[in-house]
């Protein structure tokens, strides 16, 4: 009896821990569809995480913290884009610059903050939720599953879905046609920016209440895998975020049964190279994912 | 009368310095086809990104209908009842036709989707130029894809609509049909440029003709009032002395034999239906055929880098077939690919591109000969004329013609059997075009040549045999010295 | 001086420029002092040159780790996991077999780099996220390893000692050799020269008969052997490993951005290194002298990295900003 209680209990923390992959998710997707890929959403997820923390500590508001984080994450999705888009930068060595600043910055504030070098004193307060039996749903994950169907209806049943569809396959088709490629590519990283930093101040308010080092851990990444496990696609990543999700979920509530806490540690990293693996080659990439676009 | 487009001293540096245009002076009458002839490199598509919004002019000014104009952007000059058709087309290839169209349209004005699809209709069915709206655009024929682009044209009520090198991809057939839809049009008060390097094309459907060399106008006329001969002239600047074929004698014994070959390409589109064809030594063979027949993957099979689905392939009497880049090299393959991005590490130097897919030979064990590679870069760049600054800069800083010197030269300069020559003399300019084909008539006594080439002139002036593909088949085969480009253009267009 | 090597210094120094303004700014908003700060950051860490060489030894093998795969196109963000399993490899061996611990150390990070090789050219898995999961996977082994089994039998959260020692200059002198090895094996074998064909175009590659499949996962073996022993010289440095994870953590990212602003060339990885260590440990007396935290040294590699990034942003500074 206890087993099932316990594997419920996970099946529903599940939805907790899907719920800032799943963001990151749609914001990568989103990003990607325009022909931009951004590994930065891991250095995104970390600061959008601190700016909510501080932000909920000196202002006393959960929900300022929340548009705190998401703000971080649309400016950096927008100096993200700045590089890559109008300065033509190498894609993955912005985002991995993205993400040693993050993190060098992030520890500067805490520090500088709460003179501690390891996590910020715990939040205060609660972020909206709803109750099923004894366990609890965040709002924010209705939200994101909600945003997931709007992405996707945005992608594939809208004009601009469409017209940001095309900066991806064919950026000089889409320019000739009157689609203005360097604008929608960066609306593109500004958005999924955003929509990291909403997950970022979720992972910190939500699911851990205080602000650590270093505390994104590869969930960037993980979302980055959920991309292409997807299919580039925002509905089937509910899914694929939920099975990551899971995989956290699951090593946390067996650490406090089983013990072997650095072990089962490794699970949703490990989980996410083998689904990776056996995924690979699955699903077609936008045409032009990572190709810097000039018109000369 | 107001010209209803005028360009005036347009100049156009590039970012890198490179002078695309020098002071080009253009106009484009109401319901003219004016032709804009010259050159590869002449600087005509450039002219006209200008005046579509792609390109801003370091210099000059654009009028239409008398008003000046600084578009920022196509959308601008959409706007102004301007549309360009691309050599290459601009269309999202996993699009649909319907979405390509709807994309387009609604950029310029608001627009319902279900609008934009009835009037396809209505307007395809009524000039004749039917498309199918609801197929995904790369599966379509280049024919089919042009008349998805002047339809795009005429839903945004284009007044005026620049085709650049229209018929470059067409079957001859297409071809002339798009004329007619040119005449049909113009009727409807349409205007036009005519971005061509074909002579003969301007004679049958322009009004007037630019002419540009090396980006400056060097002269307009009524087409009625200058012969080809005349225009050839002032587009080449001189009169370039042809390369004569010498007859090489009788052809030796058999070098290449191909049999039933049949491949896919990259995407999984079936290119060769069972081709067989036979070169012998002292020959060149030609291969014809609108782009698309199959000749890049019959070049790429013979070259060991893609897999025959079925079929075999010998060379010297040995079965070959299936074998890698490598081995192929060994077997006396040489290959000069279409595209300088495949036959060039482009981000290394003039020297180590000068050993590439030779590699081995310049390696003394695990470690290279750089002063052997050095040695073999000299003799390319001194026998073809590569012009550079430093044997050790990279190739991407050498202007196309010159990388392409260094492609096709480096490839005369090795030992082999075959030469595989895939559009040997694009971006050239004529002299070196002339020097590359005399090289390539002179390789002939070392071995045998397949030239495949999309310039007509240049497969009939060095083929000894003219192989003519038609969508993955061979249709026909003519001798070199004596066909004509007639019988030579319905073959390439399927016509039997 | 070649137009090309001038090029690179001037977008390293705009890159400098950009990091220390950005610091500046950030230090500010803190409520630090960032004159004194980065004075202290970049002038203190050159005071001791021995311990420059010690903290830029390791630093420059991360660095190839990145380097190597780099320029065959691939991104080994793996060095860090390389690290993690060189230093445990590095002081389990070290025990019995002393020096042949450097050895294994380097030998388990080339096995776990061409294992990412491999699942790229074979199954088609992006090498960046697979690299990723492997680090964390491995941090944590090291964690469990360290707690459990290398266990130091009087202090439960550190590890064993190491059973071999190099000096400060001796590594660092062993870094350089294998920095000029890299060079040798980059600019002057034919392993090195399909390694950069790759890099530039892979169609090119294939048309020069290069097997792609062999080039990607020797690349990335090598890659490792270098992210191994660069593990194995930090753990051997500093003696032990423990559960705070600080003798190791960041060695692997950090290589990347010394191969970056070394602008992806084996000796520009050695000044660079050198520079970047004599900013940690500036860093290290930043916070002993005013308390600002040494993670500067993050902040100043990332901004830095982000600028290199777009070697275009030069060239829009040159023209006046005009875009084109």
């Amino acid at each position: 009896m206890v087993e099932a209680e316990l594997w419920l209990f996970v099946l529903i923390s599940s939805l907790s821990y899907m719920t800032p992959i799943l963001l990151a998710t749609i914001g990568e997707i989103i990003t990607e569809r325009s022909g931009i890929v951004n590994v930065g959403i891991e250095g995104i997820l970390l600061s959008s995480a601190f700016a909510s923390v501080a932000t909920s500590f000196f202002s006393g508001s959960m929900l300022l913290g929340v548009l705190a984080g998401t703000l971080a994450g649309a400016l950096l999705g927008a100096l993200f884009g700045l590089f890559a888009v109008y300065l033509r930068a190498d894609q993955i060595i912005a985002g991995l610059a993205i993400n040693m600043a993050s993190y060098g910055f992030t520890v500067l504030g805490l520090i500088a903050i709460w003179g501690h070098h390891g996590a910020s004193p715990r939040v205060e307060g609660q972020l909206p939720y709803f109750s099923i039996g004894q366990s609890t749903v965040p709002l924010l994950t209705l939200l994101a599953i909600l945003i997931a169907v709007l992405s996707w209806f945005f992608l594939f049943r809208t004009r601009t879905g469409l017209a940001l569809r095309a900066c991806g396959e064919e950026p000089r088709a889409a320019d000739a046609m009157g689609v203005n490629t360097y604008r929608y590519r960066i609306a593109a990283t500004t958005l999924g920016g955003t929509l990291a930093g909403l997950g970022g101040a979720f992972l910190a308010l939500e699911i851990a209440g205080v602000f650590t080092r270093g505390m994104s851990a590869g969930m960037g990444f993980i979302a980055l895998a959920n991309v292409a496990f997807s299919g580039w696609n925002p509905l089937p990543a509910v899914f694929g975020a939920y099975v990551f999700g899971f995989l956290s979920a699951a090593a946390d509530a067996l650490q406090q049964e089983v013990g072997y806490a650095y072990l089962l540690k490794t699970l949703p990293y490990l989980g996410t190279l083998a689904i990776t693996v056996l995924t690979a080659r699955r699903s077609r990439a936008p045409l032009r994912l990572g190709v810097p676009y000039a018109r000369e | 009368m107001v010209p209803l487009v005028s360009m005036k001293g347009i100049t156009k540096v590039y970012a890198d310095g490179t002078v695309a245009l020098r002071g080009v002076t253009f106009e484009l009458a109401e319901g003219e086809v004016h032709a804009l002839l010259g050159e590869n490199g002449a600087g005509k598509t450039t002219l006209m990104r200008i005046l579509y919004g792609e390109l801003r002019p370091t210099a000059g000014e654009i009028f239409v209908r008398g008003q000046s104009v600084a578009f920022r952007s196509p959308q601008e000059a959409m706007r102004r009842g301007i549309a360009m058709v691309h050599q290459n087309f601009s269309l999202v290839p996993s699009f649909t036709v319907a979405d390509n169209l709807y994309l387009a349209v609604t950029s310029v004005k608001p627009m319902r989707r279900g609008e934009v699809e009835g009037r396809a209709r209505e307007l395809g069915a009524r000039l004749g130029i039917e498309v199918p709206l609801e197929a995904r655009v790369e599966q379509l024929s280049a024919g089919m894809k042009q008349r998805a682009e002047i339809l795009k044209s005429l839903l945004l009520d284009a007044k005026i609509i620049i085709l650049d090198e229209p018929t470059s991809l067409l079957t001859p057939l297409e071809a002339r049909a798009l004329l007619g839809l040119i005449k049909e049009l113009k009727a409807q008060q349409v205007s036009f440029v005519y971005v061509t390097h074909k002579l003969r094309e301007v004679k049958e459907v322009a009004d007037r003709v630019t002419v540009l060399r090396k980006g400056a106008n060097v002269g307009t006329f009524q087409v009625s009032e200058v012969s080809e001969a005349e225009m050839a002239k002032l587009m080449v600047g001189a009169e370039v002395e042809r390369v004569r074929r010498s007859r090489s004698g009788a052809p030796g014994e058999v070098l290449l034999e191909v049999e039933d070959l049949a491949a896919r390409d990259d995407m999984g589109v079936e290119r060769l239906k069972g081709v067989t064809l036979s070169v012998r030594r002292g020959e060149v063979v030609g291969i014809a055929g609108v782009q698309g027949s199959g000749q890049k993957e019959l070049a790429e099979i013979l070259a060991g880098l893609r897999r025959p689905e079925r079929g075999k392939v010998r060379l010297g009497g040995v079965d070959v077939t299936g074998r890698s880049p490598r081995e192929m090299r060994r077997a006396g393959v040489l290959y000069s690919p279409e595209s300088r991005e495949e036959g060039l590490a482009l981000e290394m130097s003039l020297v180590e591109n000068s050993v590439l897919a030779r590699q081995g030979e310049h390696a003394s064990g695990v470690t290279m000969n750089w002063k052997s590679a050095e040695e073999r870069a000299r003799q390319i760049v001194e026998r073809f004329r590569v012009v550079f600054t430093d044997l050790w800069e990279r190739a991407r800083n050498l202007s196309g013609g010159n990388q392409q010197r260094l492609m096709v030269g480096r490839e005369l300069e090795s030992e082999g059997l075959l030469l595989i020559a895939h559009e040997p003399t694009q971006g050239l300019d004529v002299v070196s075009a002339e020097k590359v084909r005399g090289e390539i008539l002179r390789f002939r006594e070392r071995g045998a040549v397949l030239l495949i080439s999309s310039d007509l002139d240049e497969v009939l002036e060095l083929s000894d045999r003219i192989v003519v593909l038609f969508e993955g088949r061979v249709v026909g085969e003519l001798k070199g010295g004596e066909s004509d480009l007639e019988r030579l253009a319905k073959l390439m267009g399927g016509a039997l | 001086m070649s137009g090309e090597a001038l090029r690179a210094l001037s977008e390293t120094a705009l890159a400098l420029a950009a990091a220390v303004f950005v610091t500046s700014l950030l230090l500010l908003l803190l409520g630090y002092d960032p004159v004194s700060s980065l004075a202290v950051m970049f002038t203190y860490g050159l005071g001791n040159v021995e311990y420059v060489a010690a903290v830029a030894a390791p630093l420059v093998l991360s660095a190839l780790a990145f380097l190597i795969p780099l320029r065959a196109g691939l991104f080994n963000i793996g060095g860090e996991g390389q690290a993690y399993l060189g230093a445990l490899s590095f002081l389990y061996f070290s025990q019995q077999f002393g020096a042949l611990g450097l050895l294994a150390g380097g030998l388990m990070g080339a096995l776990l780099g061409g294992t990412l090789g491999a699942l790229r050219a074979f199954l088609g898995v992006n090498e960046v996220i697979a690299s990723i999961m492997t680090n964390w996977t491995l941090y944590y082994v090291t964690l469990f390893l360290v707690s459990r089994h290398l266990t130091h039998p009087e202090f439960p959260h550190r590890s064993i000692d190491v059973g071999f020692f190099l000096g400060s200059w001796t590594s660092f002198l062993l870094a350089l050799a294998l920095a000029l090895l890299a060079l040798v094996l980059l600019y002057n074998t034919l392993l090195g020269y399909e390694i950069r064909v790759l890099g530039s175009s892979r169609r090119a590659a294939a048309y020069a008969g290069i097997d792609v499949r062999r080039v990607t996962v020797l690349s990335m073996s090598i890659g490792g052997l270098f992210g191994g022993t660069a593990g194995a010289l930090k753990v051997m440095y500093v003696g032990h490993l423990d559960t705070t994870m600080s003798a190791l953590f960041g060695v692997g990212f950090l290589g990347i951005g010394v191969a970056l602003i070394g602008k992806s060339h084996p000796i520009g990885a050695v000044l660079s290194a050198a520079f970047l260590a004599s900013m940690i440990i500036g860093g290290h007396w930043v916070e002993l002298r005013l308390g600002t935290p040494p993670e500067l040294t993050d902040v100043i590699v990332g901004v830095m990295v982000l600028v290199l990034s777009a070697p275009y942003a030069l060239k829009l500074l040159q023209r006046g900003g005009r875009l084109g």
